[in-house]
């Protein structure tokens, strides 16, 4: 079993549970899949030898922004939607035409790019030594590290300024 | 290649379906938090195909990349999940064919 096939494996994962999760017309079982396709793409990311950012995609996008999700959907108490005939269907023709042709453009792209003869992926090293990526982010990239920080305090007060109630302290 | 690698190409077209079906989930659906979940998908899917990189050019970078997107995606999901919560409580629905004040 070569990593190449695990790989593939967890990818395909990832693939068909985002398809479950496009497809789904209840919004709850949506976010179930997407969990599940969050936690196949933590595999392939260890695989690409980045193991910090499959703990981070594990504990902060399936942990902490699904679950976001998940309760506001039950705080809404959002309805399945309801199968219905598009009212303008040209609409719907110029989105499936236009998935279709990115779709394709893309697959030219790669194609053209020479996706066959491909720069082999390294075997990933063994995880545990964050060192490198540590120093990396709080040197080179200190600035921007502090204003995600600032980002995500304006976030945080936005979000509370928007979803009060009108009148209330 | 070694035996044991992965090809580049595997990651891109991966990240490239990926991206496809977040695409289309945003384009198709009717239900905001729906569409924002497959937005969510494609930042994913274009993560996917930095880390590809990153690993194939034996660079740290990518995976610094990645990390502020992610963080930066935790503040868009609060912030936009804080608006749906807003219009829910004043129109009733988060279905966007009926959410229409901004359409010409």
């Amino acid at each position: 079993m070569t990593v190449r096939f695990v790989f593939d494996a967890a990818a395909g994962l990832a693939i068909l549970f985002a398809c479950v999760m496009v497809v789904h017309r209840n919004p709850i079982k949506s976010v179930l899949a997407l969990v599940v396709s969050f936690f196949a793409l933590a595999v392939t990311y260890v695989l690409l030898a980045a193991p910090l950012i499959a703990a981070v995609q594990v504990i902060v996008y399936a942990g902490a922004i699904l679950v976001l999700f998940l309760f506001v959907l039950m705080l809404l108490n959002v309805p399945q939607e309801v199968r219905q005939r598009p009212d303008r269907p040209i609409h719907q023709a110029l989105s499936a035409g236009a998935i279709v042709a990115f779709a394709a453009a893309l697959l030219a792209v790669l194609r053209g790019y020479g996706v066959t003869p491909a720069i082999p992926v390294a075997e990933p090293p063994p995880p545990g030594d964050l060192t490198p990526v540590a120093k990396l982010l709080f040197s080179d990239h200190l600035l921007s590290f502090e204003a995600v920080s600032i980002l995500l305090l304006a976030a945080l007060v936005g979000s509370f300024v928007l979803a009060r109630r009108e009148g209330s302290p | 290649m070694t035996a044991n690698g992965i090809p580049l190409g595997d990651v891109l077209l991966a990240s490239g379906a990926l991206f496809v079906i977040g695409l289309a989930g945003a384009l198709l659906r009717r239900n905001a938090i729906s569409i924002f979940l497959a937005i969510e998908l494609m930042m994913n899917a274009a993560n996917l195909a930095v880390l590809g990189y990153a690993a194939a050019l034996h660079s740290l970078e990518g995976q610094i990349v990645v990390f502020f997107v992610i963080a930066i995606a935790a503040a868009e999901a609060a912030v936009g999940l804080a608006i749906f919560v807003a219009l829910f409580r004043h129109t009733e629905t988060i279905d966007v064919n009926q959410i229409n004040l901004l359409k010409w």
